[in-house]
């Protein structure tokens, strides 16, 4: 299994039930894991974020 | 006559008169210009006690309010208002104390999901016991700097929210950050804490005891551990691995094609290893095999010993040289791969996170250190053990101009694969040494000499108070405190000489700050840090025995000042940030050159180096936010949001172009020589448009640009491993958040996907 959140979800035919998609963010020049883990400011400040064209 | 009086807790103790007359000496002392004679004392001392009602107990609020009273009726009005401040400052530390408790409350009892404190740092898991132990400590040791440590006034303004002293509880303890030189460290061996380590013998070692340094130096410091020079650290194992595999691979060569017993097989060789006068390794490889050819042979004859021709010699070095090559590629590979591996599972600080490492490398042209990053290279972008994207170590690649950056430079092909994984993985960042205020220090060649940042951006590469030792290695910052630039933004009320006037002030109280935990930061012994100047990692360690003291030696370090939330300033200020304005750009750069400028002249005063950073800022994000907008309300463009932009950064939420941004970043940089870095996001996946994620990091470089990034989005379905960007449904197996998959859909997509993860049910 990948990490605690899964451990409980295998069962006989399927796999998968309520395990959430993992999404990395960069915050301050590091990574910290999924966004789970960031603080309130972070995490709006991460949903805030546009893309820059090219 | 006054006997008793009543403290705040109620308890009734004895009324002891000194200690008004030393309340108010304590003022006076504040007040410069406004002396109070011993005399002068005793008769305000004798006023207050006779204004008190007789035959009454009073409080100590009744006491205070008269010894105010009487300094005003003295006429010392500057004394009178330095003992309200102080009283009004300790009347704000006391309530944070009431909050103590409760922040153990919340500690105990709330999980990390539901409370905002147990997430300030993300790198820390708060739910577990040693995560909560060590946040119980942290809490902790801030209520005792605020109350016993800190003089009042910066007690206040942390509290307050005008300044922030990052890592206030490691206050009384130790330093930041330090560059670690391997090389250095490895040379006979070291120690941390319970036998010697040898100087390691092949990549493998190389790359555990690497592992072994950051951790150890982690645990002695409050910040992270950088190897400033990760190629150049790891070539020597890459070239002893060669060695022996090269020896293995020529005497199983020898036995076989001229049946000679291994022993005598063995012996031949090694005694060739020690008889050829040259060094062997990846390219000196052709010339050894000359060699060798033309003395083994002599070599057997003159010795009576069984006769091989020098055509044999040069089949068995060929042999020996490819099959030492092919193997020691693969050790390297699996190395770089347990680095990665260990980097984010390894345990530090009890057990609640893992070490904050980074790693800068991509100058070394030797081909050991190119086999090392090609390696480390491709251990991140195949990921973790089922394909997770590594979190650690931050990998910076160093970009220079005729090392790697354009076509024909030795390591422009590692330039375009660092590209290829950040572009999948995040990682690596670049660095820019052809930066003018990068430039300026480098000297080709000498690692020492090329820049390094922490992965959090500190930079550490000036050096004011030895102008002979401007270098990476062992060196690293001490502490720093951020301003918060937005309040004086809005204090200013427009008014661009008040904001300046108020700024200088804010600067003269972190100074005096910084150089009051640097005082307590010298106290300290050898002793108190065992790895990092015991084992001399630390700058001009070596020569110091245990109980020397590290005040000199610490002066190479860097203090440093720190802003946030640039944007929100300048909206405060004119209405506009500078993405929005040239002249909020040009008042951007006059606001932060003007800081650069005091630190400079602080490092000039005080013979230290003082250094002026642009904060990373992840804790820090929310706090002064959700401490102004409780005073100045929600204004729009400045506190409408939860968090202030990151240092110089034209905020995230504002539509501009990537090479734009790049450009109005980048005279920052030059400014912050504390560290600094920028990002560009990218949408989409980056892996299919990697023309476009070069072309950043070259506008970037072109523009000067210190240290940057590019942001993407790298999400990963953990049921059937697919690493890339996840809208709502997963492109691999198709399942939207939370769905589950059969598993003869998951068995048929690992005939076509090797890395779609082995689910084990949960009976066995």
């Amino acid at each position: 299994m990948t990490n605690m959140e899964n451990k409980t979800v295998c069962c006989e035919k399927a796999i998968g039930e309520g395990v959430k998609f993992e999404r990395i963010r960069r915050i301050t020049g590091y990574l910290v894991g999924t966004t789970d883990r960031f603080n309130n400011a972070k995490r709006a400040e991460e949903k805030d974020r546009v893309k820059h064209c090219i | 006559m006054i006997t008793k009086i009543r403290k705040r807790n109620g308890d009734i103790v004895d009324f002891n008169p000194q200690k008004i007359q030393d309340a108010i000496s304590k003022a006076s002392a504040a007040v410069a210009d406004e002396e109070i004679s011993p005399a002068q004392l005793k008769e305000l001392t004798k006023t207050v006690v006779a204004a008190l009602p007789a035959g009454e107990i009073p409080t100590v609020e009744q006491v205070q309010d008269r010894v105010e009273e009487a300094l005003i009726a003295a006429d010392f009005a500057k004394t009178a208002k330095a003992y309200i401040l102080y009283r009004a400052e300790h009347a704000k530390i006391r309530q944070s104390e009431g909050d103590l408790m409760d922040i153990y409350k919340e500690l105990t009892f709330a999980y990390a999901k539901d409370a905002d404190i147990k997430r300030e740092n993300a790198n820390i898991d708060a739910d577990t016991a040693m995560g909560t132990m060590l946040k119980y400590g942290s809490e902790g040791s801030k209520y005792f700097m605020d109350n016993y440590i800190l003089p009042k006034d910066i007690a206040a303004a942390h509290i307050n929210g005008d300044i922030h002293i990052h890592d206030k509880d490691f206050y009384m303890l130790t330093e930041t950050c330090c560059q670690i030189d391997l090389l250095k460290l490895f040379h006979n061996g070291f120690f941390t804490g319970h036998g010697c380590l040898r100087e390691p013998n092949s990549i493998i070692s190389y790359s555990a005891l690497a592992c072994i340094a950051i951790q150890a130096n982690q645990n002695e410091m409050h910040g992270g551990q950088s190897i400033p020079n990760f190629d150049y650290s790891m070539a020597p194992g890459v070239a002893k691995t060669y060695r022996k595999e090269y020896v293995k691979a020529l005497s199983q060569f020898i036995q076989i094609r001229t049946g000679m017993s291994w022993e005598d097989a063995d012996a031949l060789c090694s005694r060739m290893m020690k008889e050829i006068p040259l060094e062997l390794n990846l390219a000196s490889t052709e010339e050894f095999g000359k060699k060798m050819a033309e003395m083994l042979p002599a070599h057997q004859r003159e010795n009576g010993f069984q006769e091989i021709s020098s055509e044999t010699v040069a089949a068995a070095h060929k042999y020996a040289a490819d099959e030492a090559y092919r193997e020691t590629d693969k050790c390297t590979y699996q190395a770089m791969e347990a680095f990665v591996h260990n980097l984010n599972t390894m345990n530090s600080r009890a057990g609640a996170q893992v070490p904050f490492s980074s790693v800068n490398y991509g100058t070394d042209t030797s081909p050991e250190a190119r086999m090392v990053i090609r390696n480390l290279l491709l251990a991140t972008e195949a990921g973790l053990g089922d394909g997770e994207t590594p979190i650690f170590p931050v990998q910076i690649f160093k970009v220079k101009e005729g090392v790697n950056y354009n076509p024909g430079d030795p390591n422009y092909d590692l330039f375009q694969l660092a590209i290829r994984t950040s572009a999948k993985r995040l990682f690596p960042n670049f660095s820019f040494i052809d930066a003018p205020f990068n430039l300026q220090y480098y000297k080709p060649g000498d690692y020492n000499t090329e820049v390094a940042y922490m992965g959090c951006r500190t930079r550490v590469m000036g050096n004011h108070y030895d102008p002979t030792k401007e270098v990476t290695c062992g060196r690293g910052n001490l502490s720093f405190t951020s301003i918060n630039l937005p309040r004086l933004g809005l204090e200013a009320k427009g008014d661009l000489g008040r904001f300046y006037e108020m700024l200088d002030e804010r600067i003269d109280l972190v100074v005096r700050q910084l150089l009051h935990r640097f005082k307590i930061q010298c106290s300290k012994k050898v002793r108190n840090y065992p790895f990092l100047m015991g084992q001399g990692i630390w700058i001009d360690s070596d020569g110091l025995t245990m109980d020397d003291s590290v005040a000199e030696v610490l002066k190479h370090g860097t203090l440093s000042v720190g802003f946030i939330g640039l944007a929100e300033t300048l909206k405060a200020l004119t209405g506009k940030h500078h993405g929005e304005s040239a002249e909020s750009q040009k008042l951007g750069l006059e606001i932060i050159g003007h800081m650069r400028k005091r630190m400079d002249e602080e490092s000039e005063k005080t013979g230290l180096n003082f250094t002026l950073l642009a904060t990373p800022a992840e804790g820090l994000s929310g706090r002064f936010v959700r401490i102004d907008q409780k005073i100045y309300g929600k204004i729009p463009g400045v506190t409408d949001r939860e968090y202030y932009t990151n240092s110089f950064h034209i905020p995230v939420y504002y539509p501009i172009k990537a090479y734009q941004k790049i450009q109005l970043e980048a005279p920052y940089h030059a400014l912050t020589n504390a560290g600094h870095i920028s990002y560009v996001e990218l949408d989409g996946d980056t892996c299919k448009n990697i023309k476009a994620f070069e072309s950043v990091i070259r506008c970037m470089k072109e523009a000067g640009v210190g240290y940057g990034s590019v942001n993407h989005p790298v999400d990963r379905d953990p049921v059937c491993g697919f690493t890339g960007v996840i809208n709502d449904v997963c492109p691999r197996c198709g399942r939207r958040e939370g769905e589950p998959v059969t598993i003869e859909r998951l068995n048929e997509l690992r005939k076509k996907y090797p890395d779609v993860p082995l689910h084990y049910d949960c009976t066995h």
